[in-house]
């Protein structure tokens, strides 16, 4: 059997009382590219925001590797081995597209601390931005203002930024949002083509039923406060609950 | 490619400035009596200066702003009174202190501080630097109260070309080194955070723990700075310690430009030039300073939001750095 990199155990969380998800459990394999659908404010991002620290469940634990990681900061998480690209685009805007990326770099690099180099002269960190922003094909743009980019140039930028980090686990929230369908079917290779190269474990939220379906080994639908179903995307469209609780609505 | 050959402008024009400003005591000093009184002032306004980039490493570059810097100016003014005056110890050492004692005042109250963010910061900020006013104030035994501490003695060489030329070179090493700071990988650091602090975590950065370092680093760099004036004035007194004295480098850095490096060096010394040309003018004009200070800082808000620095880069067209 595969190895687990992810065992999410009972979580729970609320919101001032209200419930966005109660006592959901799953396992994540190692090497896995799954993706996490759901309709608007099912609970998608939260489940981001508790396995990545942002927030703390009321319930439950989160198995990373074998250590429970439910409430740690966010940065020790990322130190571990997880690293996320976010719903509504999260960068350093008025820094230049390399000076992103290289900002995430030295931090995996541990040099944060380093007060005497200039950080222009860390050739190892320029070269690794440089070979990230060739995966996701914004090298040609590097010296520009990254906060003045095109939205969907920001959005990769913002999958660079924790590809930075080496991460051994990928969460991407939407990572196709307010995307031209074009823009949308490109950014699906570019996500498949990671995948494929780094070896990595990926997670993806995603709304279009194509793109779910046409990349994920695995699907999990995220409804009703609980993970409604799991398997793989033949499963899933022919699952009952899950047409009729969200593929029905959608078409 | 550009970057270098800006670069290098920039040293060439450094290097000129401080040689300009190495001379610039000597022909004072031809001038008698109002020579005297301005190498007094534009050593003052070196120390003001260094104040005002300590502060900016904070505001400027970590996007912190604090209202309580003089916490720190005065730490150090009141190191090197009460080593002087009090335990004997000579000028170097006494100045060496300085930096050490508002490292550590920076280390206690910024260790509250940067658990806050945004106004309830600066008010903590604040808050701490008005307490340790109190303090001041209040202990008359050790601190002379709103006496202040006088009297401190001064080597014989130091005369005040000497002691220009002594602030003019720590000036220098001062902005070098922070120049190597804001430029290294923690100074990417920092400015990550202030760009985008919920980012900066998730980049896997402590921005607590590196925002503390930078409090610390920005507080002993202001102590140096008081320590300088206490030794220019030959007192310490509790108005180094007021919280208008934490305002100076806020509008300096504001007039100078706080995303450039000497920006608030330059708001700083311009700040002091126009209000003493205002009191030469008529004694009684200081009392409208505030006016005036309030009508510079409305052309610079409504026609230099990036300072004066920013506003000559526009004006030669060249981006920011
Ligand atoms: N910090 C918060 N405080 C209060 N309520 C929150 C918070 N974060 C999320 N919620 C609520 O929790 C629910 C789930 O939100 P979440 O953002 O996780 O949904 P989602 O599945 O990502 O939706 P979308 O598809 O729109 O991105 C929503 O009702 C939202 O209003
Ligand atoms: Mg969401």
């Amino acid at each position: 059997m595969a190895e687990k990199i992810l065992r999410i155990e009972n979580l729970s969380k609320s919101f001032e009382g209200t419930q966005v998800f109660n006592n959901i459990s799953f396992v994540i394999e190692k090497g896995e590219l799954s993706s996490i659908i759901g309709p608007n404010g099912a609970g998608k991002t939260t489940l981001f925001n508790l396995i990545t620290g942002y927030h703390i469940p009321d319930q439950g634990r989160v198995i990373f590797k074998g250590q429970d990681i439910a409430g740690i900061q966010p940065h020790r998480i990322v130190r571990l081995g997880i690293a996320r690209a976010f719903q509504r685009t999260n960068i350093f805007p008025k820094m230049t597209v390399l000076e992103n990326v290289v900002a995430a770099v030295i931090s995996r690099q541990r040099r944060n601390l380093n007060l005497v180099s200039p950080f222009r002269n860390n050739k190892a960190a320029e070269e690794r931005a440089y070979e990230i922003l060739e995966n996701v094909e914004l090298a040609d743009m590097a010296h520009r203002q990254s906060g003045i980019l095109a939205h969907g140039n920001q959005k990769r930028l913002d999958i660079a930024v924790a590809l930075a980090l080496d991460p051994e686990l990928l969460l991407l929230d939407e990572p196709t949002a307010g995307m031209s369908p074009e823009e949308r079917k490109h950014t699906v290779q570019l996500v498949k083509r990671l995948w494929e190269t780094l070896h990595i474990t990926m997670v993806f939220i995603e709304h279009d039923m194509d793109i779910v379906f046409g990349i994920s080994q695995k699907v999990r639908v995220l409804c009703y406060r609980t993970i409604l179903a799991e398997g793989t995307p033949a499963e899933i469209s022919a699952n009952e609950q899950v047409i009729e609780a969200y593929l029905g609505e959608e078409v | 490619m550009t970057e270098n050959t800006l670069s290098k402008r920039n040293w060439i024009a450094g290097v000129i400035v401080v040689m300009a400003l190495a001379v610039l005591p000597f022909v004072l000093s031809k001038f008698g009596r109002t020579g005297e009184y301005w190498i007094w002032v534009t050593t003052e306004m070196l120390i003001n200066g260094l104040f005002a980039l300590s502060l900016n490493l904070i505001l400027g570059y970590g996007g912190m702003v604090s209202f309580g810097h003089a916490a720190f100016f005065g730490v150090g003014a009141y190191t090197v009174a009460l080593l002087m005056k009090k335990a004997g110890v000579s000028m170097v050492p006494a100045l060496a202190a300085a930096p050490v004692a508002a490292a550590i005042a920076a280390a206690v109250i910024g260790w509250f501080c940067v658990r806050l963010i945004g106004l309830y910061f600066a008010i903590l900020t604040l808050a701490f630097s008005q307490l340790l006013y109190m303090v001041v104030f209040q202990w008359y035994t050790f601190t002379g109260g709103d006496d202040g501490i006088h009297g401190i003695p001064r080597l014989a060489f130091l005369d005040p070309v000497n002691y220009y030329l002594l602030c003019l070179a720590i000036f220098v090493v001062c902005f070098l080194l922070m120049r190597m700071i804001v430029n290294s990988s923690f100074g990417l650091t920092i400015r990550s955070i202030r760009e985008n602090m919920e980012r900066a975590k998730f980049i896997g950065v402590n921005v607590r723990r590196f925002q503390w370092y930078n409090f610390i680093i920005a507080g002993s760099f202001a102590g140096l700075a008081g320590g300088l004036l206490t030794e220019l004035n030959r007192f310490a007194q509790t108005e180094f310690l007021h919280w208008s004295k934490s305002a100076e480098p806020i509008l300096a850095s504001l007039v100078g430009g706080m995303f450039s490096l000497a920006g608030p060096a330059i708001g700083a010394a311009v700040l002091m030039f126009l209000k003493i040309v205002l009191q030469q003018f008529h004694q009684a004009l200081v009392e409208i300073w505030a006016i005036v200070l309030g009508l510079v800082l409305l052309v610079v808000v409504l026609f230099a939001p990036d300072g004066m620095i920013g506003f000559f880069q526009r004006m030669h067209g060249k981006s920011d750095a």
